[in-house]
């Protein structure tokens, strides 16, 4: 009884600590520390394939040229509040690109940033692109414009503003598109026609994802009857053959992208290689790269010209119609959007 | 009426043992004399009725959820379903969770067994308070587990901050989603092992100590083989559910692809992106992973149990 047990537990045991050491040799290498320079990013949810496909393939060829070293580059995409908040929480982000120039300042405000963003080219807006509506093969709700989202039974997605950039730029693009109409018709812009649109329109919101990613992944999935997103969203889906139509609203807002270094988490030797990819960001390679991925180039016009699956705006507007972020954010998403439409019973 | 009375004759199911069918007897007999168990003799139609109802009911709630996942992961084909599944980052991700599930897993079954030895063996001052404490992480939500890890190690967390000067960091590691396993699951293996403790004869123990073995012999002997069922039950529970979790590291981990990103952030990230296939690929992985666990699981505690 005794011999029999004692095998028993030692073939038992014996097993159990083959299994640790059998698990303790495969601990993870992540292929992204296996030696050379390495950066971290992380970036607001769209930014992903531009990113991946084309900018970093394209630096990590430059740097190799020019200085002979491998750069390897691990990131995260999130809503862009989102991944501020992870920013701020400590995950070793070196550099964010971000969907709206308030995370940035809030980077700023708690000392994760020192680099003032503005003083890189074009004040640190890498791409833009316009706001759109996104509906369904041939517009069975008849969508031509913001107001039309109010419409009795039209199910509309939206992002969440409290984690997606994307969503503040999307009220941002109806409040001010509503304004911007009012203004060419009246000689004024009609504040109260604005919100009563804005109320009604979120009366029909029947989910709102975190990201403007996940937004459209929601939709694509065939649910809603239409989304308010970023334009690079709805071409990204023509191009994968998803019938859809991009409605272009008369008037409507350019959303502007900042990159920001997070000097906190950048160490001494890794300043160049950092600095060098940042400034790449706006040499004509990556411009061009951008405009593939169907954002609009800052720097060169010609090239947003020449892309012919870019829609016309009658009226566009910038975040300077609401007179910047600093003004956008306290005046629109919190007064109007916050206080008047979505905690209004 | 039709479910007024239990199908006693499913409970009784014929059986080689012979104790077994005398109780059949007993119950014929009665059967002819008490009419309400009438059933209980002959083809009970609660029987096909019962089982038809549950599989029926299972259908919408877990069966085809699960089918969908397989429709869903392979209908671009077999070859883009193992493009998927062997997409580096993929493979990372599903390494980095059964990795740092197991580190979790030793950590609970080694912390299991020693707390339910004190809190069964030692009656103290507090002992409930502490039986209670560990059973706690089971009803807090998983995302106030990765709030609560963070605040603490975080790198502007209480600990973090005195830490951090000092160049270790924890969060945003593959240690921290340790961490996070380790507190998420951390009363399973204790709550599996601690029964058996409780009920276990003690009279083995004081022979072994009477023909005098040590305390250490006496447990290495004597008390260990006899939890072998419960540690090795604790230890796949402990493992399936670390394997899965998802709330508390997407806090703590940082959610890095091929660094910090386990097999339930990858398929969240996918499925975020839009790329469904790639999601379900992983999915599929982790649903027949778990499967393999609770069939191992549910097999080897009868075969280890006998002694």
């Amino acid at each position: 009884m005794r011999t029999r047990t004692f095998n028993r537990s030692f073939a038992f045991f014996a097993t159990l600590t083959a299994l640790i050491l059998a698990g303790s040799s495969c601990l993870p290498k992540p292929p992204s520390e296996s030696g050379g320079l390495s950066i971290t990013l992380y970036g607001f949810s769209i930014m992903k394939e531009a990113l991946e496909k084309s900018i970093y393939p394209g630096f990590v060829a430059k740097w190799k040229q020019e200085h002979g070293q491998d750069v390897r580059f691990t990131s995260s995409f999130a809503g862009s509040e989102t991944i501020t908040n992870q920013i701020l929480q400590g995950v070793p982000a070196e550099v964010a690109i971000l969907s709206i120039d308030r995370d940035a300042q809030r980077l700023k405000d708690n000392g994760f940033v020192t680099t003032d963003w503005h003083t890189f080219p074009y004040q640190g807006i890498i791409n833009k692109t316009p706001f759109v509506i996104l509906v369904k093969g041939a517009n069975p709700k008849g969508i031509h414009d913001f107001p039309d989202l109010a419409k009795p039974g039209v199910k509309l997605i939206h992002p969440d503003p409290v984690s997606s950039g994307g969503a503040q730029w999307s009220v941002l693009a109806i409040y001010g598109s509503e304004l911007k109409k009012s203004e060419a018709q009246h000689g004024e812009p009609d504040q109260a026609h604005a919100l009563q649109t804005l109320q009604a329109i979120w009366k029909n919101v029947f989910v709102t994802p975190s990201s403007a990613r996940e937004a459209r992944t929601t939709f694509e999935l065939g649910n809603g009857d239409a989304l308010v997103t970023y334009e690079l969203e709805g071409l990204l889906m023509k191009e994968s053959g998803k019938p859809l139509e991009i409605i272009m609203p008369r008037a409507t807002i350019f959303s502007e992208h900042p990159v920001v270094v997070i000097d906190r988490n950048v160490p001494a030797a890794k300043r160049a290689v950092v600095d060098a990819f940042v400034q790449y960001l706006w040499s004509d390679d990556a411009q061009a790269a951008f405009v593939k991925h169907h954002f609009y180039s800052v720097t060169n016009s010609a090239l947003n010209e020449a892309n012919k699956e870019f829609g016309h705006i009658e009226m566009p507007f910038t975040i300077e119609y609401f007179g910047g972020w600093q003004r956008a954010y306290p005046e629109v998403i919190e007064q109007i959007f916050k206080n008047q439409v979505r905690d209004r019973k | 009426m039709m479910f007024g009375v239990p199908p006693l004759g499913g409970l009784f199911k014929p059986d080689k043992k012979p104790r077994l069918k005398a109780v059949l007897q007993t119950n014929y007999d009665m059967s002819s004399i008490v009419p309400t168990m009438r059933h209980v003799r002959g083809f009970d139609v609660a029987r096909p009725l019962s089982i038809g109802m549950l599989v029926f009911m299972m259908l919408p709630l877990v069966f085809l959820p699960l089918l969908s996942i397989f429709i869903f992961g392979t209908n671009k084909g077999l070859a883009s379903f193992w493009s998927a599944l062997t997409a580096a980052e993929a493979i990372f991700a599903l390494k980095l969770s059964l990795v740092t599930s197991f580190w979790a897993t030793v950590f609970n079954v080694v912390f299991g067994l020693f707390a339910a030895y004190v809190l069964s063996r030692y009656n103290f001052w507090g002992r409930n308070a502490l039986i209670v404490t560990i059973s706690l992480p089971t009803a807090i939500p998983t995302a106030v587990a990765g709030v609560a890890l963070l605040m603490l190690w975080g790198p502007y967390g209480m600990l973090g901050r005195l830490l951090r000067p000092h160049g270790i960091e924890v969060m945003f590691t593959a240690g921290a989603i340790v961490l996070a396993n380790i507190f998420v699951t951390f009363p399973l293996a204790f709550g599996v092992i601690k029964p058996v403790f409780d009920t276990m004869s003690r009279s083995l123990e004081e022979a072994s100590a009477t023909i005098g073995a040590t305390r250490w012999q006496t447990f290495w002997h004597v008390t260990l083989p006899s939890l072998r069922g419960a540690i090795v039950s604790g230890a796949l529970l402990t493992f399936a559910r670390a394997v899965g979790e998802f709330g508390s590291t997407i806090m703590v981990s940082g959610n890095l692809a091929g660094r910090t990103q386990t097999a339930p952030l990858y398929i969240f990230a996918k499925f975020n992106e839009g790329q469904i296939e790639a999601a379900n690929a992983i999915a599929i992985v982790l649903a027949l992973f778990s499967f393999l666990i609770f069939s191992v699981l549910f097999f080897a505690r009868d075969w280890l149990d006998v002694d």
